[in-house]
C-alpha cells in the first residue's frame, strides 16, 4: 500500500499528478521526515504507471529537496525544515488558476472573486454553534 | 534513441487483402509502447510479423537488431510473447506447464516465478483447461515473465479480463521492471487500459501507421480549442475544414470548437484570428490520450503525421 492516494484525472500528465500528490502528502504532514518513500517499482506497480514516469517523479522530489537517499536505508522524506509558505502556496496554484479562469469566463472582476473567497472562508471557519 | 524494434516499409497481405501497408515503426528500448487502433487495423498481424509467425509480403523488420525472418532460439529466449488467442497445452496442470517452460529458458528465475505465482494466485495443481480466461492469461504471462525477457510483446492482453484480473496482470507486467533492460509492446483497441502506462504510442488505421511518437509530445501538441465568435450564428454547419491541422470542427451559435493537432499557443491564436477575425475569446484545454484518439478516429486521414 502506498502512503498516499492519487485520483488520476484525464487531461493532465501522469507525472504532474503524481508529483503533486506526493508533495501534498509531504507538505500536509501525511508523510513525515524519515518516513520511507515508495520505491520506483512500488510506485509503478501500485499506481499502474510507467516505471520511467515513476523514476522521474522520485528524481524530481529528490531534486526539490523533499526526499533524500540514505545509503543502506533507501529513499526517505527529507529532514528539511517545515515546508515553506511558498511551497504550500504553490500547491494551491492549480486551483487558484482554475477559479480565475472561471471568473474571467463569467466576466467577474478580482473584487468579486476575493469577496466570494472571503465569504466562503468565513462560512467554513466560523465556529459551529 | 536505441530502437529495439524497427520496421521498414513492412507490408503484409492475406490474399488480396492488405492487412498492413508500408509500416515504418520504431520502438525505442526501455519504453512501454502501445500499438493502438480499432479492431481490424492490423495490430495483430504487425506483431505476428515481428515475432516471425507470419512472413512479411514485402519490406523488412528488425527485432533486437536481427531481421525477423532470421529470429531463432537465441532471440526468443529473450522475448516474451503473449497473445489473446494463445494456445496453451490445456491438458497440463499449471505447475507442469511452468516446469515445461522452465526447461526451455536458461534465464528462468525460479524465485521470481514463485513470487508471481503467489501474486497471481495461480493454482499449480489445476489443469489449464479448468482455468478461467483471466487465469489462463495470467498463466501465459507468468510463463513469459519468469525468464525475465528483454522484450515483452502483448497482443490485446486485457480483452475479456475483468478489472481485477486486469490490474493483477498489469502489476505482474510491471514487476519485470526490476531489470534495467526491458521494453514492453502492448497492442490494444482500448486506450483507457493503457493510458497511464505507456510512454510511446503508434496508431494504426486500416493497415497504415497514422502516428508514432512519445506520449508526452502527443499530449503537448493536441488541444481542444473553444473560441467565442463575436458575430457568430451565421456559420456553415458543419463548416469546411478551416485548417488542415484542425480536427473535429463544430460551430454552435457563437462557439467554435475544434481539436488543434499542432498546438503552439501563439501560433494557434494567430491562426484562429486569421481565419475568424471576429474571434473574441480563445480557450484551450489539454486532452487525455483517449480524447485524442477519439478525435483522430472521427477524422480519418488528415495530416496529423506531420510533426
Amino acid at each position: 500500500m502506498l502512503p498516499f492516494q492519487i485520483q488520476f484525472k484525464p487531461g493532465q500528465t501522469v507525472y504532474g499528478q503524481v508529483v503533486y500528490g506526493a508533495k501534498k502528502a509531504i507538505v500536509s504532514g501525511l508523510l513525515r521526515p524519515a518516513d520511507h518513500f515508495p520505491s520506483v517499482r512500488q510506485l509503478s506497480q501500485e499506481l499502474k504507471i510507467n516505471p520511467n514516469t515513476a523514476h522521474k517523479v522520485v528524481s524530481a522530489l529528490i531534486n526539490d529537496g523533499l526526499l533524500e537517499v540514505l545509503p543502506g536505508v533507501g529513499t526517505v522524506v527529507a529532514k528539511s525544515p517545515a515546508p515553506s509558505r511558498a511551497a504550500r502556496r504553490e500547491l494551491l496554484s492549480n486551483d487558484v488558476e482554475r477559479v480565475v479562469v472561471e471568473a474571467l469566463k463569467l466576466e467577474l472582476g478580482l473584487d468579486d472573486v476575493t469577496s466570494a473567497i472571503t465569504q466562503t472562508w468565513q462560512r467554513i471557519t466560523k465556529p459551529k454553534l | 534513441m536505441n530502437a529495439i524494434i524497427e520496421t521498414n516499409m513492412l507490408s503484409f497481405r492475406y490474399g488480396a487483402q492488405e492487412a498492413v501497408r508500408d509500416l515504418n515503426l520504431t520502438v525505442p528500448q526501455g519504453s512501454i509502447f502501445a500499438l493502438l487502433g480499432p479492431n481490424g487495423a492490423g495490430k495483430t498481424t504487425t506483431l505476428k510479423a515481428l515475432m516471425n509467425i507470419v512472413e512479411p509480403t514485402s519490406g523488412e523488420a528488425f527485432v533486437m537488431g536481427v531481421p525477423t525472418t532470421r529470429l531463432g532460439p537465441t532471440e526468443f529466449q529473450r522475448i516474451g510473447y503473449v497473445s489473446e488467442n494463445q494456445e496453451l497445452p490445456e491438458w497440463m496442470t499449471v505447475g507442469a506447464f511452468l516446469d515445461y517452460c522452465r526447461a526451455l529458458y536458461p534465464t528462468w528465475d525460479a524465485a521470481f516465478c514463485s513470487r508471481l505465482t503467489e501474486q497471481f494466485q495461480l493454482p499449480l495443481d489445476r489443469k489449464l483447461k479448468q482455468l478461467s480466461r483471466g487465469m489462463k492469461m495470467k498463466a501465459a504471462l507468468l510463463s513469459s515473465l519468469a525468464y525475465r525477457p528483454r522484450l515483452l510483446v502483448l497482443d490485446e492482453p486485457f480483452s475479456g479480463l475483468d478489472p481485477l484480473a486486469r490490474d493483477e496482470f498489469i502489476s505482474g507486467m510491471l514487476a519485470l521492471v526490476d531489470e534495467s533492460d526491458w521494453t514492453i509492446v502492448i497492442s490494444s483497441h482500448d486506450i483507457e487500459e493503457v493510458e497511464r502506462l505507456v510512454d510511446w504510442v503508434g496508431f494504426l488505421e486500416k493497415g497504415g501507421l497514422r502516428l508514432c511518437e512519445p506520449v508526452a509530445k502527443l499530449l503537448e501538441r493536441f488541444r481542444r480549442l473553444e473560441v467565442v465568435l463575436a458575430t457568430g450564428a451565421v456559420r456553415e454547419s458543419p463548416p469546411r475544414l478551416p485548417h488542415p491541422d484542425w480536427l473535429d470542427v463544430s460551430v454552435q451559435s457563437h462557439a467554435l470548437r475544434f481539436v488543434e493537432s499542432q498546438y503552439q499557443a501563439d501560433e494557434t491564436n494567430r491562426r484562429v484570428q486569421e481565419i475568424y477575425p471576429d474571434a473574441k475569446e480563445i480557450q484551450s484545454s489539454p486532452m487525455s490520450l483517449r480524447e485524442i484518439f477519439v478525435a483522430l478516429a472521427r477524422c480519418p486521414q488528415t495530416s496529423t503525421l506531420k510533426k
